[in-house]
């Protein structure tokens, strides 16, 4: 099943690509995003936010990042001042704390990670298409289940 | 075209002919078949509650107390699909219990990821061995695809059900509740547990994981804490269900069954290359750099039987050897359909590894699977291998024998052709290799029930000294263990 270290190489490669994620642009959308399901209270969800393909697949940087303390079996985030768009979000459960998605021997990811829409992959993480929804002006809100 | 509308067609005399000219001679014998063996494959829908074996022949030993956990696989069709392999069924887990001079029987399925999902979607879409990925399916990592459906083990007061390509689910002894897969160590998690660890007398076990050209070594001690957990090179990628091993070393039989890249069905991803030739590893247990290497003709094998080293080094043990894998690359997986694909029967073999590098294979000549020993002398000599055997018209096996290495014989029950013979355990009951019983399962095709049976190891071909018949017949199952 060598295929499903793509995995954790892809969503290693978004996490590591938070550090150099961009500031906001002036805007007037906020967003909500709640993740539940949440089964070991410790460590953090850690996420990363996009608002297009590209940068979905690893070819740009994420708008936002999100780190939020897993302390409960439900957290959330309010991320301010988007632009109204597209987005999609990509996110695991830091549970050791390593801010990295931790893999066993074999590079099988084994700390819960999801994506926006809930939406699930084929051996590798969901497809922009399938996680994107819309961010609207004014108030908005987006629940993952991450388990 | 399912068994049923097969036979039907078959069974229409004005389209037999027609039928004759249109589908091979095995596929015909199949639908001809008038035992309708493909109950060995049927689905069993809900958890057997616990009943109260009903005995119908023989006298049940005043000091027989043993429990027999089997696992296999029971739930293959959902909605309109089927599994693609009888390998990729959801794992039942079956508890027969002999006590106070009654028996009884429970079964549960494993409570796994891959069951839930199916369940809710009422479709098959995991995929697995011999199983395509289908529209809905969830495969986050292997554990997804998970059957827990081969073997069982007893490890540190856990009921573990096994697979082979990941994790080995938690049961509860008693009530066969799953309590979730078992982590040995949080970076373990999803990583491949064959379902045939190799248990030395004290308890303690030893377990690989293949991946690629790579296999993963466990080990675990007697308590069920692990021991040791290290990636060991094996230099061809091959497919291996079973590995053995003697006192002091770890023996891989590396068939030139390979995987070449990945795809699903996984056994599409494997191919035969009989001109490699079968390699086999000789891999010091204490050591895992120390490795030496044995060359042998090609054959394809599911199972061995644990081997032993004599005074100058040469290790002995004996295996299921088949000519090529056409079981499991395609008989296997015709059965779900009710067809019979005949293929090359496995021979109970002996091969021998000299302390000079030669190996050399002696075989019995005699067709028999499931290989079973004494546990209490596994990484020692000994003589006696029980195997299921009586391999004839049907695609599984009707007697249950154990062949002496010594006198070049086998002694032998035949159940008889509406009898599908499953795995026989030995329980000890004195100190010799024969002193006890063997206790197994068969499935009763002329009552439509499965049946488990006592019989005296030393004494195979006096028949069971009892049995009893559950209410219900249940799919055949691989591998159990006694506790």
């Amino acid at each position: 099943m060598n295929n499903l270290q793509s995995i954790s190489t892809v969503i290693a490669m978004c996490i590591a690509s938070i550090s150099s994620s961009s500031i906001a642009q002036s805007s007037s959308a906020a967003l909500n995003v709640s993740f539940t399901g949440i089964e070991e209270k410790e460590g953090a969800i850690l996420g990363a936010v996009f608002n297009s393909e590209d940068a979905y697949n690893g070819k740009g940087a994420p708008v936002r990042q999100i780190m939020i303390s897993a302390d409960k079996s439900e957290v959330a985030t309010a991320l301010e001042g988007l632009e109204p768009g597209v987005y999609a979000i990509k996110a695991f459960h830091d549970i050791d704390g390593d801010m990295k998605m931790s893999t066993n021997p074999y590079g099988m990811p084994i700390e819960p990670f999801a994506f926006s829409n809930n939406a699930v992959g084929n051996m590798g993480p969901a497809k922009w298409a399938d996680a994107k929804f819309e961010v609207k002006p004014g108030a908005n809100a987006h629940a993952i289940v991450i388990k | 075209m399912t068994q049923l509308d097969r036979r039907h067609f078959l069974g229409s005399g004005l389209f037999a002919a027609a039928a004759a000219t249109i589908i091979t001679p095995e596929m015909a014998l199949a639908g001809a078949s008038p035992a309708g063996w493909s109950l060995a494959v049927a689905d069993v829908d809900a958890d057997v509650p616990e009943e109260i074996l009903r005995l119908v022949d023989g006298k049940v030993p005043a000091d027989c107390n043993v429990t027999l956990y089997r696992n296999g696989p029971a739930k293959f069709r959902r909605g309109t699909g089927a599994s693609g392999h009888w390998f990729d069924g959801d794992g039942l887990v079956r508890k027969f219990r002999i006590g106070n001079g009654r028996a009884s029987l429970s079964a549960r399925f494993v409570d796994t990821p891959k069951r839930r999902l199916e369940t809710k979607l009422d479709a098959i879409v995991q995929p697995g061995f011999g199983s395509s990925r289908r529209d809905g399916a969830i495969v986050n990592g292997p554990d997804d695809t998970n059957a827990a459906n081969t073997s069982v083990l007893m490890s540190g007061g856990e009921l573990l059900a096994l697979w082979e390509a990941g994790s080995p689910a938690v049961l509860d002894p008693e009530t066969l509740e799953t309590k979730g897969f078992k982590t040995f160590r949080r970076d373990l998690k999803q990583m491949p547990f064959l379902a045939h660890p190799r248990v030395e007398p004290d308890g303690t076990v030893w377990n690989l994981g293949g991946n690629g050209k790579s296999t993963f070594v466990w080990k675990l001690n007697p308590v069920g804490s692990l021991a040791k957990a290290q990636i060991l090179e094996t230099g061809r990628a091959s497919y291996f269900h079973d590995f053995t091993a003697t006192a002091r070393h770890l023996v891989i039989v590396l068939q030139p069954w390979v995987q070449e890249g990945f795809k699903f069905p996984l056994s599409t991803a494997m191919a035969w290359k009989p001109e490699l030739g079968t390699r086999i590893l000789v891999v010091d247990k204490d050591d895992l750099s120390k490795k030496r290497v044995f060359e042998l003709p090609a054959f394809s094998f599911f199972h061995l039987a644990d081997g032993w080293e004599e005074s100058d080094g040469t290790i002995r043990f004996d295996g299921c050897l088949e000519e090529n894998p056409t079981f499991g690359q395609i008989a296997a997986s015709a059965l779900l359909r009710g067809e019979y694909i005949k293929a090359p029967s496995p021979m109970l073999t002996q091969i021998v590894l000299y302390p000079d590098g030669r190996a050399d294979t002696n075989t019995t000549r005699i067709s028999g699977e499931f290989p079973a020993t004494d546990r209490r002398r596994a990484g020692q000599s000994r003589r006696f291998t029980t195997h299921v055997a009586g391999y004839r018209q049907t695609p599984f096996p009707h007697a249950i024998a154990t062949w002496d290495w010594d006198k070049g014989r086998d002694d032998k029950h035949d159940f008889g052709s509406h009898q599908l013979v499953e795995e026989f355990l030995f329980v000890p009951t004195g100190s010799g290799e024969r002193d006890g019983w063997l206790i197994g399962t068969t499935l009763n095709l002329k009552e439509r029930r499965t049946e488990l049976h006592l019989l005296n190891a030393g004494r195979i071909s006096d028949g069971p000294l009892a049995t009893w018949r559950a209410s219900l017949p249940l799919p055949l199952t691989f591998h159990g263990t006694i506790a």
